[in-house]
């Protein structure tokens, strides 16, 4: 099973095929050019994660670790998320009901999304919960599990 | 009471925003225009502690995968609570949004909205609410088609002016459609079938030389 781990610094114990470690990497702000949908189909202008496309979309699995901050993800991987739109259609879609992305390629991987960080609203776990959902929802991902990061083995 | 109206768009060409438009005409009719700030070309920290000192935050933005674009929460991060007992002479400081987004439908916008509201308590803000406009990427192309939605921002600017509030009716007008109708779906299937949803696309694929790119699978 081929996986890749996303992380925000923290060493989790899994092996992976390929890790993005985001309090590394230095990854560019999605500039909404649509480049990638009209310009060079598929390829963003900026080329920081082309490694990273090739592993998420030949990936079985991906493995998210996600830093809480302000009671969202944080800045750097909301700018991840925003740069994976070249791995979709510029088309939309209706099927179910509502407007969807078209998937570019025939699958994505299943994911696995562990957060660590606190909420001050008691409400504010289930919004964001319900909003990792929706994002890989959208992205085509058909199996998605979201826990905090203590519930990684149960 | 003091209003800073941020731009939240990440575009890199600003003539191409429409987060830029929605702020230009939200200020336009009014008697003392807020001043706009635009996210993209300002330090995060240093905006942060600059709009720190308004009464009132409005923040317009493009949505981005359901929520803000990954810029816009970078300087979120920035924000500091206000102190918890007023802390203006007129109140508590108030934070408010309008999105603008490219899919018709305004219930998109539903999974960051009550993250919005939930901000506004962490940061001891008044919350002045979210208005969600959908079906807009195309308004910096074609102002013209756009020009009663753009109306309504101005007046929705000019009743903020007046009223420190967004006006209810004016955000049920813009939020149209929440969710599309079964009328609106068998039509856009249809459009969809013939083709004609993509022609814009294609267009502009065939332009730029990239129409028979356009399903490639670089990554694989």
């Amino acid at each position: 099973m081929k996986t890749v781990i996303i992380t925000e610094g923290e060493n989790i114990p899994a092996s992976a095929d390929y890790t993005l470690d985001l309090a590394k990497a230095e990854v560019q702000d999605c500039i909404g050019c649509w480049s990638c949908w009209w310009k060079t189909p598929g390829r963003c202008a900026f080329k920081d994660l082309d490694e990273f496309y090739h592993h998420y979309v030949t990936a079985d699995r991906a493995i998210i670790v996600s830093q809480v901050t302000k009671g969202f993800v944080s800045g750097k991987l909301k700018t991840l998320f925003d740069r994976m739109i070249p791995l979709y259609l510029p088309y939309t879609e209706y099927s179910t009901g509502e407007s969807m992305h078209v998937p570019r390629y025939g699958r994505y991987p299943d994911i696995e999304f562990y957060y660590q960080g606190t909420f001050v609203p008691p409400d504010g776990r289930q919004i964001f919960v319900d909003y990792i959902q929706r994002v890989f929802y959208q992205f085509h991902s058909k199996n998605i599990v979201v826990k905090p990061i203590g519930e990684r083995n149960s | 009471m003091n209003t800073i109206i941020l731009n939240g768009s990440p575009k890199g060409n600003p003539k191409q925003s429409n987060s830029r438009i929605f702020a230009e005409h939200f200020v336009k009719e009014m008697r003392n225009p807020c001043e706009i700030k635009r996210i993209a070309e300002n330090d995060s920290k240093e905006l942060a502690r600059y709009a720190a000192g308004f009464d009132t935050i409005i923040i317009i933005l493009p949505l981005y995968i359901h929520a803000m674009p990954g810029l816009v929460m970078k300087f979120i991060e920035k924000l500091e609570p206000a102190p918890p007992t007023p802390a203006t002479p007129s109140g508590p400081k108030t934070i408010g949004f309008i999105i603008q987004a490219g899919f018709m439908e305004t219930a998109q916008h539903k999974y960051v909205e009550p993250y919005f509201r939930r901000l506004a308590e962490q940061l001891n803000y008044t919350y002045l609410g979210t208005v969600s406009k959908g079906e807009a990427a195309g308004i910096y192309m074609y102002p013209k088609m756009f020009k009663k939605v753009l109306k309504l921002i101005s007046e929705l600017g000019v009743a903020y002016e007046k009223t420190r509030a967004f006006d209810k009716e004016i955000v049920k007008k813009l939020s149209k459609p929440y969710q599309l109708s079964s009328f609106q779906l068998r039509l856009l299937k249809v459009v969809d079938i013939v083709g004609l949803s993509n022609i814009g696309w294609h267009k502009v694929l065939k332009q730029n030389g990239a129409f028979e790119q356009r399903l490639d699978r670089p990554f694989i």
